[in-house]
Order: C-alpha cells, then structure tokens, then sequence
C-alpha cells in the first residue's frame, strides 16, 4: 500500500500528492454543482469533467501515473469543448481553459515522479 | 534537483488558487432564501386615510398623517406664500440660452444641455500633453463614525470670471477659474442625517434676474437645491443670500409633502429656469415603502421664490399648494434625473422615475401608470403635462430614467428641422421625440414582453417600447455562456446561479419563489451621466453599463427577518438600506433584496466582459454606431477587490457622462478605474488619460479662462461603484497655462 512510504517521501512526492488532492476537491466542485446545472438545464461538461478530475485526483494520490494521464485526458476534454462553446475568443477561453492547461502543466510535470512512485512500488512487490 | 524546485514553484502556485474552492461553500443564491411562507394578496391600493389603522408589518413607518420629523424643514422656515403665474415677470435672455465660447453656463453647458463646447485649443494632437493646472478641495467627505454615502457627482458651471460649484453637502462656492483659488464660498450647515442613499450635488444654476437691476446684489444668482430640500439663493459675486428670494434667500422644499424624516427626499441636480419658472424634482429613497412622500414636481417663480404651480400625480387637477393636515399624493413618481427646459415651448421636459416601491405595481393607481419612467413634458405656465411618452410600461425593474434629455435639431420630412430631444434610458434604448408633441422622431416599436408575470394580482403589461431607430445600448439577453470568472471554478458557481434565476429577457417578472435576472439593470444602460452631443458634426456620445442585477421578492415574513425597514421606522439606523438595495417596500406584501449580478465571493461580475461602453452615433447619417469599445481599464478592479494594475481595457461599469469639443476631443472619466481620459471624437482612440486621486463618477466640463482652454472634473467617488471618495476637483490644461 502506497501509505508505507508516507515516511520517507521526497519534497516533488508531496508536491504531487498535494496537486492530487487539490485535483480531488476540484473534481467533487465539478461533480455536485455541475450535477445541479445539469439538472437545471444547462451545461454537462462540469459533471463529466468532475468525474474524469476526481478519477485522475484519487491516482495521482496513490501514485499512479494513470492519474497524470487521467488528467491530461480531462484537460484535452475541456479545450474540444471550450472551443466548441466559444471558439477562438481569448476572453471566453480564459476562464475555461486557462486554469486547466497552468494546472495541466504541473500535472505532467509530475509524470517522472508518479513513474519513479510506480517503478519503487513494483520493485518492493507492492503494487 | 532543479526540477523539484521548479515543481515546488509551481505547487505553491497552485496552492495559492485554493481560496477559489471557498466557492464550494455553496449559499443559497440571492440570499431570498425558500419561498416557504404563502404567497400574499395584493393589498389596498388607496392612500391610507387619517383614520387607517397602523400597519402589522414589525417594522413599518408612521401614518402618512403623521407631523414631519424634527429636522425635515432644515432651516425652520415658514411656509412659502403662492403667485399667480401669469404673474412671473418676463425673463430676460440667460446666459445658459447662448453661452459665452469659452462659459459652460448650464449643468449640460447651455439651455440645450448638449454638453458641447466650442472650444478648440485641446486636440488629439496636443491633449497627451495635459497637466493638472489646479486642484480645489470642497471640504465634504465621511469623517470618523460616518458611514459612506459619498458620490459629490458636481459639474461645476463657468459664467464670466467665476466658477461656481457645490460640494457634496450643498456649500456653495465661486472660484478663480484659472487659478482654482476660492472668491467666496457659502456654507449651508447641512447635516450628514440628511444624506439621503448618496451625498451628491449635481451643480448650480445661473439666474439673471429682470427685476433687480445690474450692479445690484443679486441682480445675477446661484439658485442651488439641496439634499435638505431648501432652494437657495445666493448672489453670484458674494456668495450673500438673496433677501428678496423666499425668506431669506431659502425656500422650504419640505412643506407640502406631509410625514418624511431627513435624508428620505433630497433634490441633487441643478434645477432648471423656464420663462422665469424655476422647477425643482427630487428623489424619494427607493425601496422605503409604498406611502413615501410625494413626487410631486413644482415651479417656483425665480425673482422671489414664491410657490407657483405644482404637478401631483393623483390630483392632476389641482395645482396649488395642499393646506392644513394635507399633503401632495403619496408614493408618486419621483424625478431624480436633471431636468431640461425649453424658453420657446414653454416646456420643462421631466424625466420620471417609478412609484414608490419600485418592484411591486398592484398599488399604483392608473394616473401612477401613465407617467412612470416617462418623458413629461410639463407647461411652465400651468403645471399641467402637455404630453407623456413613457420607456418602460409599468415598471417593476427600477428602469427609471436617470438621464437628463439633450435638446436637438432633427430633419423633418419636409427637410424643415424638427425641435427633438434626445431620451437616453437605463434601458439602453435612446428614443428621439419631437419636442412639440412627444411623439416619436424615430421609430418606436410595441413589443411583446413577458405578461401577466407570477405575482398575483400585479400582471405584466404585454408589450413594451422599444426604439428601433436608434442602437440600442446594450449586448443580447444573456446566455449561460456568458458566464465568467477567473476559473472554471467560478464560472460554474455563476452558471448555477444563472440557472437558479428565472431569465427571460429584460422583462422578466418579478418572482418571490425564486430570484430574477434584471439585465439591464438598474445601473445602465445610460444612467445620470447622460449623452453629448456635437451639433456640428452631429456625433452623439453615449456610455453604458452591462450590469445585471439579481433580484428576489421576498415575503412580507421574510423582510422583516432580514431586518428591512423603511427610513422612518423608529427602529432605522443611517445605512440600514439605501435605494439600490434591498428595500422594505413597507405597505406592499413584498420585500425586496436586490444584489449585482456576480459572484459573491470574489466580488467579481458573473457576466463576461465588457461591463461598461462608449458609443459614437452618426445622428446625421442615418443613426449608425461611428465607433464603439470597452470604457475603462482593470487597473483599479480585481477579484476581491484587489487593484490588477491592468492596463487591460476590460470595460467597467460607469457613472458619469462626456463632454464632446470642436477640438474634436471627448473627455470622460465615469469609469471605475478613476481615470479621465481624451478620446479621438472621430475614431474613438484614446489619445490622453490621467489617474484622478478619487473615483471620476461625475460629468467634466470644460471652459476657458485667461485664452486658455480647461478642462475640469469632480474626483468624488461613488459609494456604491466603489471607487475612492475625495473632495477634490481637478482642473487640466495644457502645461504653458498651469495656474
């Protein structure tokens, strides 16, 4: 279980562990409130995407690097339908993409350190 | 080891976003809360008579018979006697009918209130040299203990050797215009209770007199009306009262309006002068209670203050002053916007406001619904309407007209000009009348809007008017994509809160089970600031405002849990509500809580960008948009309301309005990034701007003093834009003529 190495994590574990549940609490935001707007009409892409965000969240918690993935595929979600909603207006993608693609960014930074989580795991026979 | 720390930046950085997830804290939209007490009747329409039993409501003001509070008349004055008008003596030529070139001797410079000066030296080639050539501190600002209720809003006037102006609490004064140093100043000792939503002084009127003779004091006259609801009178060069003038110099706007407590009715613009009549309207808070005192509208003969005519709304055959225990009709229409006069048609052209309890129509009567947020065109000579030409039918929306009417010429089908004025609205529809009748110059269109509505007893007209013939001033009716923020985050809060809201278009009724989308709102479209306009170019000027509201009936139960109370409740504390809030609406079933349309929590707008706009329109060439862009920076604005320091031209919300040049220039400052600037007439390019040391929510003027053109503007600040409060006027030139 990832939880025994709690102990002697380096500083860029943590950091991806933070940015995990930070993507967690993002992804539950998306899927209450975006459940509510779809049920009042309007848009469903914050449920979807609150689903795929709490998915990558909860991996990248555990250490897997499907999580960064899970993520990168949300991010790829949210531009196909930022454009499709708004198309190329700069300040109609902002608040839809932009935050994403800065948080995307530091998600993929994390992939050589969910790699290095998942290579130490599979050598210690805990995966 | 450089990765880590790069991913450590990074992390912090994202660490720093989580006070958007504070979003998550999700509370109930617009504060309404559940719609669990039944819906009530309508009420009783009448008046309350003498005898009326006192009101359940836990909190509710005293019978509209009761005394006026100590205070309401500010300087104790006695009543003020009546004159026939056939009376009033002929007026000789004002200096406002043909201003001096280098005078701006009206609120809108001259009788026409076209906000267009004559003046040439500044242009687009040399106003990136402007300087500040003096700055003038009136003195009236919130002190210790005072809660803001500040926006001074002045246009200071310039006729001859003088610049009068007053401060937000009504001193008066006259000022070197080129040097800014004071001549005299006449302080009227009001006190802050009298403030009523807003401390604001929208300017003074110049008056010559016929009867006193030239070189005689008051022979020419500052004529000012206060928030205490005086009309004074001083000499313009000593700044003395005018003896012969009411008594004393004052006349008690007070008397005739039965039970009110200071600060609940305030005049804040500059009244006008038709044919020796001066008019005075005045604002009733919003949102107090249906039974608010009157608006009546009242002339006044302007040699000796004595009382000539009144126009109440539900006793239009009776002009004369009530007597006894009687007051003018209550909870009328009020007129809080700068009135125009016309000398030729003996006209004073009035825009209205609503009835009182503005969200709630059921206890209007039908005379109410005919002049509610309309053009009334008002005989100086009687008192009596010569005609109505209303924006907005039974208006629940507070669509009530801000704007002063600019006076103009437009061609006539036989080519002959015809006398129009122009009627800007918070609607951002700009309908073009013929001054002689009313009727529409441009087209106007009966529409259908959204009718009966939800509320019982209180149906929705079916159609609404809309003027077809000018741009309208406003973007199409929201969509949930027009939902912002700085993050998906926020954007979806605002999207719920969207969908939360019953939406359908700019008549959406009024509902108590849920809240209501108001766009435009009550900010604008086109507010008090107005337009300008060039005659020789024929260029209209036109800002506004894309600031929705979200708005919610609420219970009679329901208001008095939230504590709303009208201003004459025992109970009421300065600052416990103010007109573009929540309101008791005491007297109707309803309360009403009124917010912005934005995101709670970060203090930012839920719809997209742009919030404010400037317009230019082609009067001459078929009324087409010259150019039109977002109005102000993002400099001073941010979420929470953090300054970005953006030079990012956002479009903010905006109070105050323009004034165009020969020099080809248009200066404005109205903007929330307390910024004035000189854009291109022509282009719409901004070619000069400036940081003012408090909020530009005030219209500028220019003049010229010494050869040298000025250009001049009340750094005041808004309260509820809020922007920073000063008292300070700022007066630019170009650097050779600094004072």
């Amino acid at each position: 279980m990832p939880n025994t190495y709690y102990g002697n994590r380096t500083l860029t574990e943590w950091l991806t562990f933070v940015l995990g549940v930070v993507i967690v609490l993002v992804g539950l935001f998306f899927v209450i409130e975006g459940a509510e707007l779809a049920m009042l009409g309007g848009s469903v892409y914050y449920v979807l995407c609150g689903i795929l965000l709490v998915a990558s969240g909860v991996f990248m918690v555990l250490g897997r690097t499907i999580g960064a993935f899970l993520y990168l595929g949300a991010l790829a979600y949210t531009w196909v339908w930022s454009l499709w909603e708004v198309g190329f207006s700069p300040i109609d993608l902002m608040p839809r993409a932009m935050g994403p693609t800065m948080l995307g960014i530091l998600v993929f930074l994390t992939i050589p350190v969910l790699r290095r989580l998942e290579t130490r795991r599979t050598l210690r026979g805990a995966v | 080891m450089r990765r880590s720390y790069l991913l450590a930046t990074a992390a912090c950085v994202t660490l720093a976003c989580v006070p958007l997830a504070a979003n998550a804290q999700f509370a109930p939209a617009g504060s309404g809360g559940s719609p669990t007490a039944s819906v009530p009747g309508p009420g009783n329409a009448d008046e309350p008579t003498a005898t009326t039993p006192a009101s359940t409501s836990r909190f509710s003001g005293p019978s509209p018979y009761a005394p006026q509070a100590p205070g309401v008349n500010a300087a104790n004055l006695p009543d003020i006697g009546s004159m026939d008008p056939n009376d009033v003596p002929q007026m000789v030529p004002q200096q406002s009918a043909a201003p001096a070139q280098g005078d701006w001797s009206a609120y809108g410079r001259d009788d026409s209130q076209t906000r267009y000066s004559p003046l040439s030296e500044i242009t687009p080639q040399n106003a990136d040299q402007l300087k500040v050539a003096f700055v003038y501190h009136t003195g009236s600002y919130p002190r210790p203990g005072q809660v803001n209720k500040w926006a001074a809003e002045t246009t200071p006037i310039k006729v001859g050797d003088g610049l009068y102006m007053c401060s937000a609490q009504n001193d008066i004064m006259k000022l070197d215009p080129a040097t800014g140093k004071e001549i005299w100043r006449h302080n009227i000792n009001e006190k802050y209770e009298s403030i009523p939503y807003t401390a604001a002084c929208k300017g003074v009127t110049y008056f010559t007199s016929s009867q006193v003779p030239e070189g005689q004091p008051c022979h020419n006259r500052i004529l000012e009306g206060t928030l205490d609801m005086r009309l004074i009178a001083v000499d313009a060069a000593t700044g003395n009262l005018c003896e012969g003038f009411g008594h004393g110099g004052q006349v008690n706007l007070m008397q005739g309006l039965g039970e009110s407590v200071p600060g609940f009715v305030s005049m804040t613009t500059p009244p006008p002068v038709i044919n020796g009549v001066v008019v005075v309207n005045h604002e009733v808070l919003d949102g107090q209670r249906r039974w608010a005192p009157s608006g009546v509208i009242r002339g006044y003969d302007a040699e000796s203050g004595k009382f000539l005519w009144a126009w109440d709304v539900n006793n239009p055959n009776d002009h004369s002053q009530p007597t006894g225990n009687n007051h003018y009709s209550r909870g009328t229409p009020n007129s809080w916007a700068a009135m125009t006069g016309d000398n030729a048609l003996g006209l004073v052209y009035v825009p209205t406001g609503n009835s009182a309890s503005d969200y709630y129509s059921a206890l209007r009567s039908p005379e109410e619904n005919k002049v509610s947020s309309a053009v009334v065109a008002i005989d100086v000579k009687t008192g009596a309407p010569r005609w109505v030409f209303q924006t907005a039918h039974k208006d629940v929306w507070d669509y009530d007209i801000g704007s002063q009417a600019t006076l103009m010429d437009m061609p006539g089908p036989d080519g002959q000009p015809v006398p129009a004025l122009i009627m800007p609205t918070k609607r951002g529809q700009t309908f073009v009348l013929d001054r002689r009748d009313g009727k529409p110059i441009l087209p106007v269109e009966e529409r259908p809007a959204p009718s009966p509505g939800v509320i019982p007893g209180d149906p929705r007209t079916p159609t609404q008017p809309w003027s077809t013939g000018m741009p309208a001033l406003r973007v199409p009716d929201l969509k949930e994509t027009d939902m912002w923020g700085m993050s998906p985050i926020d954007q979806l809060f605002c999207r719920v809160k969207f969908r939360r809201a019953n939406y359908t278009g700019e008549f959406t009724p009024p509902s108590v089970d849920k809240p209501w989308i108001e766009y435009p709102g009550y900010n604008g479209g086109s507010d008090w600031g107005s337009m300008s306009y060039d005659p020789q170019s024929g260029i209209l000027i036109a800002n506004w405002n894309i600031t929705p509201m979200y708005d919610q009936l609420v219970t009679r139960k329901k208001a008095d849990q939230l504590g709303l109370m009208p201003i004459d409740d025992p109970n009421y504390k300065p600052g416990g509500g103010g007109a573009e809030g929540n309101g008791a609406m005491d007297g109707t079933p309803y309360g009403i809580v009124v917010t912005p349309f934005w995101n709670q929590y970060t203090g930012m707008m839920c719809n997209r960008p742009p919030y404010g706009m400037i317009t230019a329109i082609d009067m001459k060439h078929g009324q087409k948009v010259l150019w039109q862009h977002p109005l102000g920076t993002a400099r001073a604005n941010g979420p929470w309301g953090l300054p970005t320091g953006l030079p990012w031209e956002i479009g903010t919300p905006n109070n105050g309005g323009s004034v165009v040049t020969a020099g080809g220039l248009v200066f404005i400052a109205a903007a929330t990034d307390n910024q004035i600037r000189a854009i291109d007439e022509h282009t719409g390019k901004v070619v000069w701007s400036a940081v003012l040391p408090g909020g530009g929510q005030a219209n500028p003027m220019t003049y010229e003093a010494n050869g040298h053109q000025y250009v001049a503007i009340m750094a005041g600040g808004h309260h509820f834009m809020m922007t920073p409060v000063s008292d300070q006027l700022v007066v630019y030139a170009l650097p050779d003529h600094k004072g």
